[in-house]
């Protein structure tokens, strides 16, 4: 008995006890997400040529593949040698998982041994690359091709022990600015992007595409899920009203049939238009609805969020070209450079356009009208009391989180050319939803990683999973793999994947500071024995 | 009648007085008008069908909305009870009730073979074989499914919702959603993209009799039965039995509920149990009778289902039974009127409409302000 | 502060010459990171009445909820004659014969009085001694049954308080679990309620009450304890604490 309750205690003492401690584990979550950030880019990097371009001749080769064959040469050696340090950090790693999970022993042992090895990593990717690159020194190789490791591969991998080395090896510092670096690392490796996946033209687009835009989204939701504390299943009604609006103004429909004057407009003046428009549609819906609390007000929202598809199908008031939806969307240029379907200026655009929104969503946060959202969001009758204009304040969170997904809808026609309104199920919704919780309700940092996330999930690796399971299946012989139809099971693994996290981490990845508290300390009328699910 | 068996019964005219002055004057006029508008409107459209395309049409679209009605009646108390209990949105409600047909499906053909084998009788197509047929479905068919789909609605619960009750609100909304997508694509992945073949014809879909030049259909007379019914058997269990009253216990507060001696996981069990078996008992009919069912018919019948629940009063039953008849009609006479194309538009401003103006539904319940 | 406060005398006559009704030993709740009873051990003979008093925050709800299972100790152990019951489900320890009139009421609002009353009775099986009970109960608070057929929502603080004593005693309880009845009640009503405890106690209740009018409580318990942030601060005998200038001072307002 003594041992079973003290398991218990050890289980529940978990959070930390002071002011000092949550500062500390906030910062410590930057430096575990740079740590796996980096991870995962060595291991992405280490088998990424296997699943991207599985060829037979040698074109797309991993270190994998220079591992598996007889060691010829000085590449060969220094390719293991990144392969060891590579295994070393993810043991590190393994080792800090474990010892965090058992509260035994101490984590961030060796920290400065494990920036070495990182360290280490990296020279000898530079050196591979460098060999590989100028010198083409293909004995080096054995009987491997030069192009054995593509640049793609070198890339991440040098990013992965990058960031290692800068986790580990600057621990303190970063502790004490954690929001600034983790603001830096992402803005240099989000800039570095398109240079690294360089040969993957898919990635780009995924990225400036799907990841985002989604991540637009779900910095637009948060503001009024998290900060404002509005439950919005219809989201996807807001980007949608974005996308429509942008994608009329620049289809040559309205130029070139209805000739509208002074047509076309710079897309970076629709853009705004577009963001204004579904702004205000935000709070003509809000208007009325905003008495409403709770799920009332999420019922209203999602009915919202399936008419405006609807009508959009119906091709409501003749503008919105029923199921086929507007086509013929100009694409956006700067300085004269047309945009094109290249998706790399997309790419720069919506980093510079992300980075700007954090900004301004930051600086709202802490501002007077941030702390009238906590204030409606933890009660808003007390909030009332206390001379806070309720309704300005909800419907200012729903006008700004409708602006920002109006952004994305502009993007989003832009790129693609046609908005259509299959594009804005309420699958949209749910998946812009599932970003923020899964991030972190109410964190902006949350709502960013947890958008590249669910995107990267659903839009790359669901997609891929038949291409890469065919090439393991190939490959390692299990042709049963290759056979596998994956897009019957994309329902059943995005299911699973939300179960699973809400059951996991219901309180996201990164949850908010002040969330954290609210989460912890429960309410008053909540019975704790049934939280645990023991009673 | 009203007022007593649900769930989460009449709100007491203390707390009705508050919100009256916290809600302002808006829903207050709601309060009186809407159930008239709403009625009004409907008779409009009914005459404005009649007008156009003829009594017989109009007549035949009414017994079509009402039988529709009676089906959305029946997901609806899964709605309302689950939310009643747990506040919860279930939105894998909807999907349950497609999967039943599902199971009915295999049930069905599980027990031709059995049939088959045994007595060399073809149990085939249960429904198709004259009363004996609907014997053997009502004895047989009807509560295996229902069983079965409850037992499922039970280790729903048990595995996504039970460990999230008390966790933030979004969380097991979120995993609602969830559960929604991997029964859908276990649907999906076990029956395919198309329409899940079921036995449905038979002389329970012959005509009863005939009124005014509308056909009336054994099936339409069967399912309206047995959709008030269960309606009001659910009713009776929950106002006079010992698990209706830890139902209702549960519902307004746990704690003190728990302090009773109220095993509230059994109790918040067998309100899944009951809300899905019924929603299977409206999944049965509907693939029987009416129409096949699609991997993801659930998630747009489920919506209009909440609909009818949050119309008659979230957490009353004889409200969802009332919402589900009144949206069946709307839902149809929307579609007629507009061709076809805007009626779950209709449905859903319906919903908007009622949560600005009404948000306490037909039947009035006060909704918990927890966000 | 612990313990040490002052005990000026052998803390009671309490070399236990039978096994308590009801037990805990060193017994820690958290609620979340915050830490609301620390090592708290206490003991209830069968037949007593004994108060927990304490400033607000102190931790006294937390004890009986504790007791009666709707927070689990992180630490320690709650024996009900020396079994332990900590592990146990609320609803398993009310129909152990705990019964917990919880703070606040917590009465289900949208159900009759009568209907109230019956949920005490809910895990109870030995229908035929129910009606005696329900007479009993209305013999007690005879506005009761007037408005049995009323919503407890709807009715007064005081008559509510009512409801929520019977229904614990509905459950015919080994031992009653009393969270401040008094709370918000006019003076005459207080008075009537403990009157009525008192009457309980006389029927052979066991009751371990918390009170804020140490006054009050002291007067109509047998022994006390005296809770600060989380810890047992003194103990004794009524009559004892009464005397004791650490509780004037603090809890008797003199
Ligand atoms: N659900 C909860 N979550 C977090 N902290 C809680 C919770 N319930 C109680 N606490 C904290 O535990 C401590 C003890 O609370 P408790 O309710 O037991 O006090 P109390 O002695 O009953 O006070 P009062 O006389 O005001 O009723 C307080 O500091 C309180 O803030
Ligand atoms: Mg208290």
């Amino acid at each position: 008995m003594p041992e079973h309750v003290s398991g218990r205690l050890a289980g529940d003492v978990d959070l930390p006890t002071t002011a000092t401690e949550t500062r500390a584990q906030e910062s410590s979550s930057v430096f575990w997400l740079l740590v796996i950030g980096g991870l995962m880019m060595l291991v992405g990097g280490w088998l990424l040529p296997w699943f991207v371009e599985p060829t037979a001749n040698g074109i797309g080769a991993s270190p994998m593949d220079v591992v598996a064959s007889p060691p010829r040469g000085v590449g060969s050696l220094l390719v293991y040698l990144m392969g060891l340090s590579m295994l070393g950090l993810l043991a590190g790693a393994a080792y800090d998982a474990v010892s965090l999970r058992l509260r035994r022993g101490q984590p961030h042992r060796w920290a400065r041994q494990r920036a070495v090895l990182a360290a280490v990593g990296m020279v000898c990717t530079v050196t591979v690359w460098y060999l590989i690159a100028k010198r083409r020194e293909e004995p080096l190789f054995g009987e491997l091709s030069p192009l054995a490791l593509t640049d793609n591969a070198v890339w991440l991998t040098l990013t992965g022990f990058a960031l290692c080395c800068l986790a580990y090896g600057f621990r303190r510092p970063i502790a004490a600015r954690s929001g600034l670096t983790l603001a830096a690392v992402a803005l240099v490796v989000g800039a570095l992007v398109p240079l690294i996946f360089r040969q993957s033209i898919e990635f780009i687009s995924w990225a400036a595409g799907a990841a985002a835009i989604y991540t637009l989204l779900a910095l637009g939701l948060n503001v009024v899920v998290g900060f404002a504390g509005l439950l919005d299943l219809g989201y996807a009604a807001f980007f949608a009203i974005g996308a429509y609006t942008c994608g009329s103004l620049a289809s040559s429909r309205h130029g070139d049939v209805l000739h509208i004057p002074f047509w076309p407009y710079p897309f970076w003046i629709i853009l705004f238009l577009g963001a204004a428009v579904a702004a205000l549609f935000g709070a003509l819906l809000g208007a009325p609805t905003l008495r409403l609390r709770g799920d009332y007000l999420a019922i209203v929202t999602l009915g919202f969020g399936e008419i405006i598809p609807d009508a959009a199908n119906n091709n409501a008031f003749g503008q919105t070209g029923g199921p086929n939806g507007i086509t013929g969307i100009h694409h956006p240029s700067l300085f004269g450079h047309d945009f094109g379907i290249d998706p790399r200026p997309y790419y720069y655009a919506l980093l510079v356009l992300i980075a700007l929104i954090i900004v301004v969503l930051r600086n709202l946060e802490r501002s007077r009208i941030g702390r009238a959202w906590v204030a409606v969001r933890e009660d808003e009758v007390a909030a009332s009391a206390t001379g806070i204009n309720t309704v300005s304040t909800k419907l200012l969170a729903f006008a700004i989180g409708a602006a920002v997904s109006g952004f994305a809808g502009a993007f989003y026609g832009a790129e693609l050319g046609i908005v259509s309104p299959d594009d804005f199920q309420f699958a949209v919704s749910v998946t812009a939803l599932s970003t923020v919780v899964l991030g972190g309700i109410g964190s902006i940092t949350g709502a960013a990683v947890g958008g590249l996330l669910i995107s990267f999930i659903i839009f790359w690796i669901l997609p891929h999973a038949q291409e890469w399971s065919m090439t393991f299946g190939n490959t390692t012989g299990f042709t049963a793999l290759s056979s596998v139809d994956y897009s019957k099971y994309v329902y059943v693994a995005y299911g699973v994947i939300l179960v699973s996290i809400m059951l996991l981490r219901p309180a996201g990845l990164i949850p908010s500071r002040a969330r954290k508290v609210e989460l912890q300390a429960g309410g008053e009328s909540e019975p704790l024995a049934a939280v645990r699910g023991r009673a | 009648m009203e007022g007593q068996g649900e769930v989460r019964a009449v709100l007491p005219p203390l707390a009705r007085r508050r919100s009256l002055l916290r809600g302002g004057g808006l829903a207050e006029l709601g309060s009186r008008a809407f159930p008239t508008v709403l009625i009004g409107a409907l008779v409009l459209m009914i005459i404005d069908v009649a007008a156009r395309s003829g009594v017989s049409v109009a007549g035949s679209q009414l017994v079509n909305g009402i039988t529709k009605g009676a089906i959305f009646a029946l997901i609806a108390v899964g709605y309302t009870m689950v939310y009643g209990i747990i506040e919860l949105i279930n939105f894998a409600h909807g999907d349950v009730f497609t999967l039943s047909a599902v199971y009915g499906k295999e049930i069905g053909r599980g027990l031709s073979w059995i049939g088959m084998s045994l007595w060399g009788v073809s149990l085939g197509s249960l429904a198709t074989r004259g009363p004996l047929g609907l014997a053997a479905v009502l004895l047989v068919l009807f509560p295996l499914t229902m069983a079965a789909t409850g037992i499922t609605g039970v280790l729903i619960e048990r595995v996504a919702y039970r460990r999230l009750r008390d966790a933030p609100r979004l969380a097991p909304l979120i995993t609602a959603v969830g559960v929604s997508f991997i029964l859908e694509g276990s649907m999906l992945v076990t029956q395919g993209s198309s329409n899940v073949r079921t036995d449905k014809e038979g002389w329970i879909r012959g005509t009863a009799f005939t009124a005014g030049g509308v056909d009336v259909h054994w099936a339409d007379i069967f399912v309206v039965g047995m959709a008030l019914l269960m309606m009001f058997a659910l009713q009776a269990f929950i106002r006079s039995t010992r698990l209706g009253k830890a139902m209702r216990a549960t519902a307004q507060d746990r704690d003190a509920a728990l302090l009773s001696g109220v095993n509230i996981n059994r109790t918040i069990a067998a309100t899944f149990f009951i809300g899905s078996a019924l929603a299977a008992a409206g999944g049965l009919i509907y693939s029987i009778f009416f129409d096949s069912v699609v991997w993801n018919l659930g998630f747009g019948f489920g919506i209009i289902a909440f609909t009818a629940a949050v119309l008659g009063g979230i957490g009353n039953i004889v409200g969802a039974g009332l919402g589900g008849f009144l949206i069946g009609l709307i839902y149809v006479f929307g579609g007629q009127i507009t061709s076809g194309q805007w009626s779950n538009s209709i449905v859903f401003a319906m919903l908007i409409v009622v949560l600005t103006f009404r948000p306490v539904g037909l039947l009035g319940m006060r909704v918990p302000d927890r966000a | 502060m612990t313990q040490t406060a002052a005990t000026p005398e052998p803390p009671a006559p309490e070399a236990p010459p039978a096994q308590p009704l009801l037990e805990l030993r060193d017994v820690d709740v958290l609620y979340g990171r915050v830490q609301a009873l620390r090592g708290v051990s206490l003991h209830v003979q069968s037949g007593e009445v004994v108060a927990l008093i304490g400033s607000n925050g102190a931790g006294k709800t937390t004890t009986l909820r504790a007791i009666s299972g709707l927070v689990r100790p992180a630490r320690g152990e709650v024996l009900l004659e020396g079994q332990p019951i900590h592990a146990l489900g609320a609803e398993v320890i009310a129909r152990r014969g705990v019964a917990h009139a919880p703070e606040g009421r917590r009465l289900f609002s949208r159900m009759t009085v009568r209907e109230n009353l019956e949920m005490g009775a809910f895990s109870r099986r030995d229908g035929s001694e129910l009606r005696a009970d329900y007479d009993r109960v209305y013999e007690l608070f005879p506005r009761l049954r007037e408005r049995s057929t009323q919503l407890a929502g709807s009715l007064s603080g005081g008559e509510q308080q009512m409801v929520a004593i019977g229904r614990a005693l509905m459950a015919r309880p080994r031992v009653l679990l009393l969270d401040e009845p008094s709370l918000g009640l006019a003076p005459i009503l207080v008075d009537a309620i403990f009157e009525v405890i008192r009457e309980i106690n006389a029927t052979g209740t066991t009751i371990l009450l918390i009170e804020q009018n140490a006054l009050l409580a002291l007067d109509v318990a047998r022994r006390a304890y005296v809770l600060e942030t989380g810890s047992i601060a003194l103990s004794g005998s009524a009559a004892e604490l009464q005397q004791s200038e650490a509780v004037q001072r603090a809890y008797l307002g003199m």
